[in-house]
């Protein structure tokens, strides 16, 4: 014990490493009673964090330091795996809470409000008048008229497309409509190309072309009611969706052997010219090399029903204060610390996303982001995606159910039924 | 530890002749010797098992109410098309690991030879074993890829279209035991080359004026000494095909649509991404029923050879 208070400047950064290593392994007890008199505030603010991207995860530090420098309250960050946090959180919100925490808004933020999981943060909002700034986008962290986090960042969706294919294909015209896509894809199919590159081995990214689908045949209200249980997966309006899905796959759109390759693996095909156009979201610019960026530009989904208003899909992240944060004070100073557009300005620029303030100055000028900002323009309405809308345990027997039709489309009724008799037990309907 | 206790044992012993101590010191030291390790196997795998049988009873997605159900998991499970899927993963994992012991029975004869360069080919073959797991899934995920994969420039060399292995729900299953068997053979050889270094000079000696070579020398007089090798090399076998995992997750994520899920994957997928507690806790309780057919029989062959011993 002697040892340890007779070297001050070794403690800190010793306590620091040992209580990373104590909250990991949930055992918060190693941590205690070492706390010296050395800082001014004796508190310890404690965020947990899933960034992914390096740019963001330096910033995240560099935002921690400054607070440290300007208030001398000492922070704590437990980062975690991206995949492996969304596991995590249901076990730290009830047994070791943290006082802030990354997370997604819409229905994910949503499930935990409804079990008294997250901090009402609708004082802070007020009293720093976020609701003029951030407008429309309040909606996504709201329940009952009360906000239970703040929205950090949006991602959105289209499709990357090669330029040269997209010349020589389309005479440079983007599809705009169903049959456009098609003349272009069938095309680049006549000459061996494949026209979407996408990796089904993740699950996830064959429900973007389920989402895109509803979405522009049935539109965004039958789409949410699908997603919140109250429709039927044998409803017959999925019908057309199935029906367009399996045209493309008939027609070969999609590359060869998709359920061997994560959503990363199937880039090269894209890269390499062996696809022209990949439906994904905005981050895939971190996969592209920074010298070939001019080569892509991206389009938004086509139109396949003019009737039906254009809705588009825009997840958008968030940060909350858990209902069981100790220091509820020390995370509303820190969120209003980071939530200044100087800062979200910067935290925004790596992932390529969307500010979630309209005050929030640009940085760089970038045409993606002007892209995404027109597409989103256009739409009426958003969706989140189809893992953030609907239930998780649905989402997994969903998306697992897309890979199938899409690998071998003669089982759609199998799947169609099996993921209504999912929806039901589900939804606790019958 | 053990010595302090030991000690002090001693102390109390000689200080009160006749006391309480003595009469029972029988039984009660080597339960005080054996209480740290009985008190950690109850806490960490005792106890955890039985409450996990107790959730496999209820509907929980992990921060809610529990809700009993009763058997409600298992006969959800029972009809459930994805756990027969799992089920049969799991039995062509096990009869194909049973290669692994007799691979490693071959390569450890083959290596265990006196030729020049020999222990060169034998850190070859002992390779895999060094390598994470994670890493051989890789590897052997890049080998398969049916585009830019070394499997596919093979085939393409002649002419022909290479299978997408890991994409077909047939063969994805042995794509990946095929992975596992690596290191699996690997760790089977080095038991079996332990085991040979351990062979009996005398009883080859007294075979060869017998007049055993190649062979009958072989299954009469090494095979019968390497009893004890080849019981360990096929229960830890038994046990890492039925345990299988990390390789699926790493490979195929249980895909395409499941084909490849073995009980222990469908349990984490439950669990981990559908929320399910109790119907994961049902999978995880069936699964232990299999593995213990194989732990009572291995624990029966223990104690009898030990009583065998004794005797």
């Amino acid at each position: 014990m002697k040892k340890r208070s007779d070297v001050p400047f070794g403690t800190a950064s010793r306590r620091t490493v040992l209580k990373t290593l104590a909250a990991g392994a949930g055992v918060a007890a190693l941590g205690g009673g070492w706390s010296g008199a050395a800082f001014a505030e004796d508190r310890v603010l404690t965020i947990n964090t899933n960034i992914s991207g390096e740019g963001q995860r330096k910033l995240m530090a560099q935002f921690i330091e400054e607070f440290t420098k300007e208030t001398g309250i000492q922070v704590q960050q437990n980062a975690m795996d991206h995949e492996g946090y969304k596991t995590a959180i249901r076990n730290f919100l009830v047994a070791n809470p943290p006082d802030v925490c990354l997370w997604f808004s819409g229905d994910r933020m949503r499930a935990f409000v409804n079990r008294g999981l997250f901090d009402d943060m609708s004082d802070l909002w007020v009293k720093e008048g976020w609701a003029d700034k951030v407008g429309a986008l309040t909606t996504t962290v709201t329940v009952d008229g009360k906000q239970y986090g703040v929205p950090t960042g949006a991602s959105f969706w289209g499709i990357w497309a090669r330029k040269d294919y997209l010349d020589k294909y389309a005479d440079g015209k983007a599809p705009a409509t169903w049959d456009e896509l098609l003349a272009f894809g069938d095309k680049m199919v006549a000459d061996g190309i494949s026209p979407f590159a996408i990796g089904t081995k993740d699950l996830w990214p064959a429900a973007a072309w389920f989402d895109y689908l509803n979405l522009r045949i049935n539109g965004y209200d039958f789409h949410m009611k699908l997603m919140a249980g109250e429709a039927s997966y044998e409803d017959p309006k999925l019908d057309a969706v199935f029906d367009k899905w399996q045209e493309l796959v008939d027609r070969k759109f999609f590359i060869p052997n998709h359920t061997s390759y994560d959503w990363q693996g199937a880039v090269p095909f894209l890269l390499q010219g062996k696809a022209g156009m990949y439906l994904m979201g905005q981050f895939l610019t971190r996969n592209i090399p920074a010298a070939d960026l001019d080569k892509y530009t991206y389009l938004q989904f086509p139109t396949i029903d003019p009737a039906v208003a254009i809705a588009e899909e825009f997840p958008v992240d968030s940060m909350h204060i858990p209902s069981g944060a100790k220091n509820k004070d020390l995370a509303r100073q820190f969120i209003a610390f980071f939530y200044q557009p100087q800062r979200l300005a910067l935290w925004v620029e790596p992932e390529g996303n969307i500010p979630t303030r309209s005050d929030v100055p640009v940085l760089k000028k970038d045409w993606l982001l002007e892209k995404g900002q027109a597409i989103l323009q256009s739409a009426k309405s958003a969706s989140q995606y189809y893992d953030r809308d609907t239930d998780p345990d649905m989402a997994q027997i969903g998306m697992n159910g897309f890979q199938q039709f899409m690998a071998d489309p003669k089982s759609r009724k199998a799947v169609q039924a099996r993921l209504e008799q999912a929806r039901k037990r589900i939804y606790k309907q019958s | 530890m053990t010595d302090v206790l030991r000690a002090s044992a001693v102390r109390t012993a000689t200080r009160r002749p006749g006391s309480l101590w003595r009469r029972h010191r029988e039984w009660i030291t080597p339960v005080l010797l054996l209480a740290p390790g009985l008190i950690l196997f109850l806490l960490i795998i005792v106890i955890p098992t039985l409450q996990s049988f107790r959730l496999s009873l209820y509907d929980w997605d992990g921060i809610g109410p529990m809700s009993w159900v009763g058997l409600g998991n298992y006969s959800e499970l029972f009809a459930d098309p994805q756990f027969l899927t799992s089920l049969k993963n799991n039995i062509i994992w096990l009869i194909l690991f049973l290669l692994a012991p007799v691979g490693g029975l071959v390569l450890a004869l083959l290596v265990n030879q006196k030729v020049k360069g020999i222990r060169l080919a034998k850190s070859l073959f002992f390779m895999p074993l060094v390598l994470a797991p994670v890493t051989v899934g890789v590897v052997y995920s890049w080998f398969y890829d049916p585009t830019f994969g070394m499997m596919a420039l093979i085939f393409n060399a002649f002419g022909a279209t290479p299978p997408a292995i890991l994409s077909d729900p047939d063969l994805v299953t042995f794509g990946i035991v095929a992975a596992a068997l690596w290191p699996q053979v690997a760790f089977c050889m080095v038991l079996f080359l332990a085991g040979l270094n351990n062979l009996d000079e005398d009883v080859l000696g007294a075979g060869r004026v017998d007049g055993a070579r190649g062979f009958p020398m072989f299954w009469h007089v090494v095979l019968p000494q390497l009893r004890a090798a080849s019981f360990i090399a096929l229960t830890v076998t038994v046990i890492g095909a039925l345990r299988s995992f990390d390789l699926i997750a790493i490979m195929t994520q249980g895909g395409p649509y499941g084909s490849s899920s073995v009980l222990a994957y469908q349990m984490y997928e439950q669990a981990i991404f559908s929320y399910r507690m109790g119907y994961a806790a049902a999978i995880a309780t069936v699964l232990f029923g299999v593995m213990a057919v194989f732990i009572i029989w291995y624990l029966s062959r223990v104690v009898s050879a030990e009583a065998r011993r004794d005797r």
